[in-house]
């Protein structure tokens, strides 16, 4: 062998030797790789193995909520009032949808909607999990159905799903009554201890839904279903829990009537409610401007609602027990009870009206002025004839602690306690409320009792007030709290309605003052008085008529030529018949002038509709001439 | 016929029965991950791969591996055409080109193209006149690596580019690379990978940051790791059983049959399974780190090597991505993953390192 040889046998043997500890530290890196591997395995299924094994079930096992099916509302004759129904929507699964933003003009096109609104509908659901659908249209129907259903290949994104809705048959009919409902606020759902409500659950709002809510909403069910990562429910786990439907109400409203008021009252602003003056039901009872609470029902109500909120003839409020004004004429008859039953004036008080007052520095007109006034008149015909001067000098002689003592004997001054969710209390003014609301003019003026012995100054009165007032001079002083409801369903059964427990009070009324107030508003319709045209053949009836001044006019002004947003609000309110009151009511009409013009005939129709009802084959008719009391 | 049965005697049986046992592993997850789902046909397919890799590994086996290395050049040059072909005429899946169709059987020729890299890295080291890695022999096989990592790039399928990395790496610190040439090529990476990240797709970056933090996203790429790792932690020691486990069974795991196979292995069979998986894999590691230093010459030892390093990186890549160690890559597990083309591959590439044992004595 060579020493060259040799050197490279050397050279080779010591190349070999590096090779080899370089193919040993690759090894070991590998070796070592494959231990730290070995240790997060362990780490992994063996130290944390229970905090995932709580996070894999959690994956794939859901609770599903089942809602129920919310309470019917009938009227008193158990006809549907408000219902649900099926509706069908156009749904967009997002994880088979890839880029939405692609197929929005796709979208456009086949659902006939704007490409903004689809965007704005897509921008919601941002931030929630992509396996939950995004309602793109809601209340398709069944040809839009049908459209979808039919091309499930070429679209396999879009989906229809059914979900129940609130309904009411009838749309806008007595809408204040029955409310709306609506998807639950996110206050509602922060402040909701016992955890009840989940963002997008459908909640009463306003009306008899809001009040009743607790009851018609019933009790949400639950199910625990195996989900797979795109949600689909594989299979249902465990017992869970039945949904139990909301309870039904039947309400004292009767369709009938109801429908009648609707119509009578044609396109007027303002309100009426007729009851029952012996149990202080709801007859009937209507609010306008009104709004079709079916709107309200959708999950897209957003635009309608701002709309109704931003319309400035306010048609949400519910006029009946949230607007409140003055009284005008019909506090009169408060006027003649006070005086009655304290004593002040008898029935047969006689005074001189001249047109007008001077009290102090002041001159008070009464509408009579423009024939030289009223000359000698009595109670009796000074109420009819809604004589002021009568009553500012009655008022000036009483004092107003009385006459706020019978004002609120007779259900003014606070709520009547109807359930509906709000209510307004008016305003019954007298010194001590002086003091505390006007603190720039403490002190009472006794001009002000000359201004609110007439029904105006700071008096101000809700319609439904005046319906429980009318209702208490027909039953002879009982004041019943007025309700909607009749009945209930209960878990037990079928509860009845506030009946027994529904007294309020009982106003101790001399049988000889409700003989001369029942006369004198007998007279106002059936006499040449303002109330005229709410006569009906027989059936008695008693009414008193008012208005509400809303703009001071001169006395050269003819009232009726007036803009109609400057007229005066009218009233119109009574019971009927005389002798055996059935039916109470009040008929608020807003910048109606005069309440004998326009309260009058919707108040008869109604009327009519009632009587015809309770005594189909004419029944009940006092023979011409038969009562005339004097 | 004296020497085939000389050479059979020799045949390194653990390391070829480990190489069978982890695609029959694999054969029975992909079974349990399949079932009910559209890929419910992968596991035939899996099992019909294995049996043509076997014949495969066979044929390998049989020709000397010097003789292979001969055509070294061949092999690597089909598989360079290959790669360009496929980006002409390639299939689009996943938004990567890196299908090739032949009469009906769809392949990725980047796979063949690990098999074809490795000889030809092992046939230029393996001569006896490269002794020392320079800068000249080091451009050569960064050259050779090179090429086809870049068509690849261009499919573009990083996490398969990703696995030529050992190689190279390997093979430099094999060969002995100077230390002179080593800082230069740390400078030149240093300045490089702005540059590199400035390249990179909106989605690797996203993966990346994904990796580093994986809450960001959660219903995204941080999704897929967050699922993996439920189901490899909710496995425990024993596991949820065979199709029971439900990460897997209700897909919450993403690519539970391919990337993510060693999750659903996790979660049915627990703790136990998986470190059983891993000492396989080290068998079959160990094995070949013991072919190249019996081998009975250098080129003998860069192949054993070259096949551990392509291999095993892809392994330690694959798993990692598993445990969360790693950022998310789509590097299907050697062996076990579904998918023929890499299983073919790796069967070719055991087979070679067979081929070296097989030949270790000088007769």
């Amino acid at each position: 062998m060579s020493p060259q040889n040799q050197v490279w046998d050397q050279r080779d043997y010591l190349e070999e030797r590096r090779l080899s500890v370089r193919i040993s530290l690759i090894q070991v890196l590998f070796g070592a790789a494959l231990g730290v591997y070995l240790m997060t395995f362990w780490y992994l299924q063996v130290v944390r193995a229970d905090y995932y094994r709580r996070l894999s079930d959690s994956n794939h096992l859901r609770r599903v909520t089942l809602m129920p099916q919310r309470g019917l509302i009938a009227d008193a004759e158990d006809r549907p009032l408000a219902g649900n129904r099926i509706a069908f929507d156009v749904r967009l699964d997002r994880e088979k949808a890839g880029d939405p933003a692609a197929l929005l003009p796709t979208l456009t096109r086949i659902l006939g909607m704007g490409q903004q609104t689809l965007e704005e509908r897509l921008g919601r659901y941002r931030n929630r999990p992509s396996f939950e659908p995004v309602v793109l249209k809601e209340d398709v129907d069944l040809k839009e159905v049908a459209y979808i259903e039919s091309r499930r290949l070429e679209l396999p994104m879009l989906s229809v799903g059914i979900e129940s809705r609130r309904n009411y048959p009838h749309g806008a009919l007595a809408a204040h009554v029955l409310g709306y409902v609506g998807e639950v606020t996110e206050e509602q759902v922060r402040k909701d201890v016992q955890g009840e409500f989940d963002l997008g659950d459908v909640v009463g709002r306003a009306g008899i839904e809001r009040q009743y809510d607790p009851g018609l909403r019933g009790a949400k069910g639950w199910k625990e279903v195996v989900v797979n990562s795109h949600g689909r429910e594989m299979q249902e786990v465990g017992e869970g829990r039945q949904p139990s439907p909301g309870r039904a109400l039947r309400l004292t409203i009767d369709l009938d009537l109801q429908a009648t008021l609707e119509e009578a009252y044609g396109e007027e602003q303002g309100s009426a409610i007729f009851l029952d003056p012996h149990s202080g039901a709801v007859l009937a009872m209507i609010s306008r401007p009104a709004y079709d609470p079916n709107v309200f029902a959708r999950r897209f109500s957003q635009d309608v609602w701002q709309t109704l909120v931003g319309d400035p003839r306010h048609p949400l409020q519910d006029r009946v027990s949230l607007s409140k004004f003055a009284p005008g004429s019909v506090f009169k008859i408060v006027m003649a009870i006070a005086a009655l039953e304290e004593g002040v004036a008898g029935p047969n008080r006689v005074d001189h009206c001249t047109g007008s007052y001077r009290f102090g520095e002041r001159v008070f007109q009464c509408w009579g002025i423009r024939k030289g006034g009223h000359g000698w008149i009595g109670m009796r015909e000074a109420i009819i004839q809604s004589c002021n001067v009568y009553f500012y000098r009655l008022g000036n002689e009483m004092g107003i602690e009385r006459i706020a003592k019978w004002g609120r004997l007779l259900g003014f001054g606070g709520p009547t306690g109807i359930d509906l969710p709000h209510e307004e209390g008016g305003t019954l003014p007298d010194p001590e409320w002086k003091r505390r609301a006007v603190p720039r003019d403490p002190t009472w003026h006794p001009g002000e009792t000359i201004s609110v012995s007439i029904g105006q100054g700071a008096l101000e009165v809700t319609p439904l007030q005046m319906a429980v007032f009318a209702s208490i001079i027909a039953n002879g002083g009982t004041v019943y709290r007025p309700h909607l409801v009749r009945s209930r369903e209960t878990r037990e059964g079928v509860e009845e309605g506030a009946g027994d427990g529904s007294v309020v009070r009982e106003v101790a009324l001399r049988p000889s003052t409700l003989a001369v107030i029942k006369d004198a508003m007998w007279g106002v319709v059936n006499e040449e008085g303002t109330g005229v045209r709410a006569r009906i053949e027989g059936r008695d009836v008693c009414a008193k008529t008012g208005t509400a001044q809303v703009f001071r006019a001169s006395r050269d002004i003819d009232a009726d030529k007036l803009p109609k947003d400057k007229r005066d609000h009218a009233w119109f309110v009574g019971f009927a018949p005389k002798d055996d009151p059935q039916i109470a009511w009040a008929v608020f009409v807003q910048n109606g002038g005069h309440g004998g013009t326009v309260g009058a005939p919707i108040a008869r129709a109604v009327l009519e509709r009632f009587f015809a009802k309770r005594y189909p084959t004419g029944g009940g008719v006092r023979a011409a001439g038969a009562t005339t009391l004097r | 016929m004296l020497q085939a049965r000389r050479h059979f005697g020799s045949f390194d049986w653990v390391l070829f029965l480990t190489a069978l046992a982890l695609p029959l592993i694999g054969l029975v997850i992909i079974f349990s991950a399949t079932t009910g789902t559209p890929a419910a046909s992968a596991f035939e397919r899996q099992a019909l791969w294995l049996g043509l890799g076997l014949l495969a590994l066979v044929v390998v086996l049989a020709i000397d591996y010097h003789t292979l290395a001969e055509f070294s050049y061949v092999v690597y040059g089909l598989g360079i055409v290959l790669l360009i072909l496929t980006l002409i005429f390639g299939r689009v899946v996943n938004a990567s080109k890196s299908w090739l169709g032949v009469g009906g059987v769809q392949f990725q020729p980047s796979e063949l193209a690990k098999v074809a890299t490795i000889l030809m890295v092992a046939a230029y080291l393996g001569n006896e006149r490269v002794r020392g890695l320079g800068f000249t022999n080091f451009a050569a096989l960064s050259a050779i690596v090179g090429v086809p990592v870049l068509l690849i790039l261009q499919q573009p399928d990083l996490g398969t580019a990703m696995t030529f990395m050992p190689l190279l790496a390997g093979a430099c610190f094999m060969a002995g690379i100077r230390v002179r040439t080593l800082v230069v090529l740390a400078l030149v990476v240093a300045l490089a990978l702005p540059i590199v990240w400035g390249h990179l797709k909106p989605y690797q970056k996203e993966r990346v940051m994904i990796f580093l933090e994986p809450t960001r996203d959660p219903k995204g790429a941080g999704y897929q790791l967050i699922q993996s790792l439920i189901a490899v932690g909710s496995g425990g020691v024993a596991g949820k059983g065979f199709l029971s486990g439900t990460q897997g069974q209700l897909q919450f795991l993403p690519e539970q049959h391919t990337d993510f196979i060693l999750a659903v292995l996790a979660e049915e069979r627990g703790f136990i399974g998986s470190a059983l998986v891993l000492a396989l894999y080290f068998i079959v590691f160990h094995r070949c780190v013991a072919t190249a230093r019996a081998a009975r010459d250098r080129l003998g030892s860069f192949l054993a090597m070259g096949v551990a390093c392509v291999y095993g990186g892809q392994a330690l890549l694959n798993i990692g991505v598993v445990l969360g160690i790693l950022p998310t890559t789509g590097v299907p597990l050697p062996l076990m993953s579904y998918g023929g083309s890499c299983l073919m591959s790796t069967l070719i590439a055991l087979g070679l390192v067979l081929n070296v044992w097989m030949r270790r004595l000088v007769n």
